[in-house]
């Protein structure tokens, strides 16, 4: 294979210096699995490319506000609808404001809500998957069944029922709240929004993390490497730390990957739709809502955050294509 | 058979009445008092009259227990009776039977063109392996998948007057010989195609590295009849399992592409219906639409020992 001497590059034994990192035995010992599977999605240029988008789109995200010329929020009524230009490189919006700085800070949110909802999920579907592949029997059978229930209802109406019905009775919570306490915390609405976007998302999001767990830890479990270690009377917990997760981790890597950038679409599906976040929160499926208003005379306004969106996704879905050929090297043909 | 047949149904059918009483439970909870929320909407029209509301009350049937008034609900659905829309009063059904058609005739269509253009796009892409022909399908399949209906909708759109400035814009709804038809249309079939696409590509690799197409091709079989006679045939089981998942595509790209293209389609209706908190006709589409979805899960699973009764027997177990 050619990329077998990237990965001791990657991974110089010593930095006493470049006679040692060319002696093979020791190079040898020191290709690890993440090393291989780097060394692999390095030669992979399509998951690259994407892997540098997602590290532009993670940098705007968070050093944004620093880096933009304009506030998302600031106005200015005599440059409204500016088309892309030098002062506003991707023009401006219906009440002046510049949308390139809202773009990134709609980055903002994406990012928020694609890691929190990605770890609820994923912290459901483990737990749940792991219970149901390590127990086996009538466990396994009602937790799937439960899956697969989740599974069969049209996800996005689900997550409008969800949300349509438990908005009413969270904001009169946290009313009651704000009236015990009197913190202003409890008053803000957008509490309600991100709450209800992030649990939402997260139940309709769950069910593949836990389908894939239980597949892993089925398999694992037969594996001869795991009989050997009971065998020899390893205790369990050394098994799993040693040997389960090292081995489960891959697919559920290329599952995340691929979930943060579901996650993502979800949350401007959600503000497209009008029931995620609320402005003047910016929001990617909120612009693109707002753009379509007035797109027969004003393209940019919808043409700059739907490429914007469509760009991370693909790139969120081209790095995790890539993860999966560069962590499951058997599959690869 | 028969024993894999029962037992589906069997798992079948409580599955489908736990999805209702959730569904159900969400609303019921959720959605608070609906004579209040009545009363809300039209102030003027009933004075605010508490032994009043209390009558109404009695005589809807809302003073009883939630799993009353939830058989009684989904008696009244199994009679075709969804109740009445808390804006306008009218029945729920109506409202529905008259978006359905829209939703039903570009679904069907676009499963049609899925089955069209996906699972020949697959067998090429999975024949020419590693082939700049087999990256540009699936690159494209992935493009597909990775953008949302209301982002391609847009931005088709755009490019469509960019291009053709003088274009008739597609918006609106005129029955399916309407040129109009053909963007949403393209739109809504994306995520289905893509699904397909690599679907069928990965089932066609994994049968072509079978004993009988070696053998196949040692008898000397052109590669057409092979394609046709030994690797279509296995092929379609994993497709046609997809069918649930497109199911769901479908609905949720009818109700994108329903509201970037203004059709007046099921996916519309329950979008006006949630800016107005229109409870009844909301639990009505996603109760419809679960089912929908469950029924052809049912109908996966029923078709299952014929495509493949090897299968079949593994999954009854």
């Amino acid at each position: 294979m050619t990329t077998e001497p990237l990965a001791k590059a990657a991974n110089p034994p010593t930095a006493t210096g470049t006679a040692q990192a060319v002696m093979p035995p020791v190079a040898e010992e020191q290709a690890s699995l993440w090393g291989d599977a780097w060394a692999r999605l390095r030669a992979n240029r399509i998951a690259m490319a994407g892997l540098l988008v997602i590290v532009v789109f993670l940098v705007l995200a968070v050093a944004g506000p620093y880096l933009t010329p304009y506030d998302f929020l600031s106005q200015d009524l005599a440059a409204r609808n500016q088309p892309p230009g030098w002062a506003h490189w991707l023009g401006t919006d219906e009440l002046g404001r510049d949308v390139l700085s809202r773009i990134v800070y709609g980055a903002r949110t994406a990012l928020i809500v694609a890691l929190v909802v990605t770890a609820i999920s994923v912290a459901i579907g483990a737990v749940l998957g792991a219970v149901s592949g390590y127990f086996g029997g009538a466990v396994d059978g009602t937790i799937m069944w439960i899956t697969d229930l989740f599974m069969s209802v049209p996800n996005l109406l689900l997550v409008i029922v969800v949300n349509t019905s438990l908005k009413p009775p969270l904001a009169r919570w946290l009313d009651s709240l704000y009236a015990a306490t009197q913190n202003p915390f409890f008053r803000s609405t957008s509490i309600i929004d991100f709450t209800l976007v992030f649990g939402s998302i997260a139940l309709v999001s769950w069910p593949p993390y836990a389908r894939l767990v239980r597949a892993q830890v089925l398999s694992i479990r037969q594996r001869p490497y795991v009989l050997a270690g009971r065998a020899l009377g390893l205790p369990p917990g050394r098994i799993i730390r040693r040997y389960v997760i090292p081995n489960a981790i891959g697919p559920l890597i290329v599952a995340v990957s691929a979930g943060l950038g579901a996650a993502m679409t979800m949350e401007s599906a959600f503000s497209f739709l009008g029931i995620g976040v609320q402005p003047p929160t910016p929001s990617w499926g909120l612009m693109i809502a707002d753009g379509l208003r007035t797109w027969q005379q004003y393209p940019h306004l919808l043409a700059a955050p739907a490429a914007t969106l469509a760009i991370i996704t693909v790139a969120f879905s081209f790095v995790g294509d890539g993860l999966n050929d560069a962590l499951n090297p058997k599959g690869a043909k | 058979m028969l024993v894999y047949i029962l037992r589906r149904l069997l798992l079948w059918i409580p599955a489908v009445f736990l999805v209702l009483l959730g569904v159900y439970a969400l609303a019921f909870y959720g959605a608070g008092d609906p004579i209040k929320l009545i009363f809300l909407r039209s102030p003027g029209d009933v004075a605010f009259d508490p032994a009043r509301i209390e009558a109404i009350r009695e005589s809807a049937g809302l003073n009883q227990p939630f799993l009353v008034q939830f058989w009684n609900y989904i008696w009244n659905v199994l009679h075709g009776n969804f109740g009445n829309s808390l804006l306008s009063g009218r029945s729920v059904w109506r409202s529905i039977s008259a978006a359905a058609p829209v939703s039903m005739q570009i679904g069907l269509l676009a499963i049609a063109i899925t089955a069209l253009v996906a699972i020949p796009l697959g067998v090429l892409a999975a024949l020419r392996q590693n082939t700049a022909l087999d990256y540009a399908i699936l690159g494209t399949a992935l493009f597909l998948w990775a953008v949302p209906p209301y982002v391609a909708g847009p931005l088709l759109m755009v490019l469509l007057l960019v291009v053709f400035p003088q274009a008739d814009m597609s918006y609106g709804w005129g029955g399916l010989l309407d040129a109009r038809i053909i963007l949403p249309l393209l739109v809504i079939s994306f995520h289905p195609i893509a699904l397909i696409v690599r679907q069928t590509r990965a089932a066609v690799i994994e049968v072509l590295s079978e004993d009988f197409v070696r053998t196949a091709r040692a008898k000397g079989l052109p590669a057409h009849k092979i394609v046709l006679r030994h690797v279509l045939r296995p092929v379609l089981t994993p497709v046609v399992t997809q069918l649930g998942l497109i199911m769901i595509t479908l609905v949720n790209g009818a109700i994108f592409v329903e509201l970037v293209f203004g059709l007046p389609g099921l996916g519309r209706l329950t979008i006006q219906s949630l800016l107005n908190s229109d409870y009844p006709i909301i639990l009505a589409v996603t109760l419809i639409a679960s089912v929908l979805v469950m029924v052809s899960n049912l109908l996966v699973d029923l078709a299952y020992p014929l495509l493949d009764p090897r299968a079949a027997a593994r999954r009854s177990t």
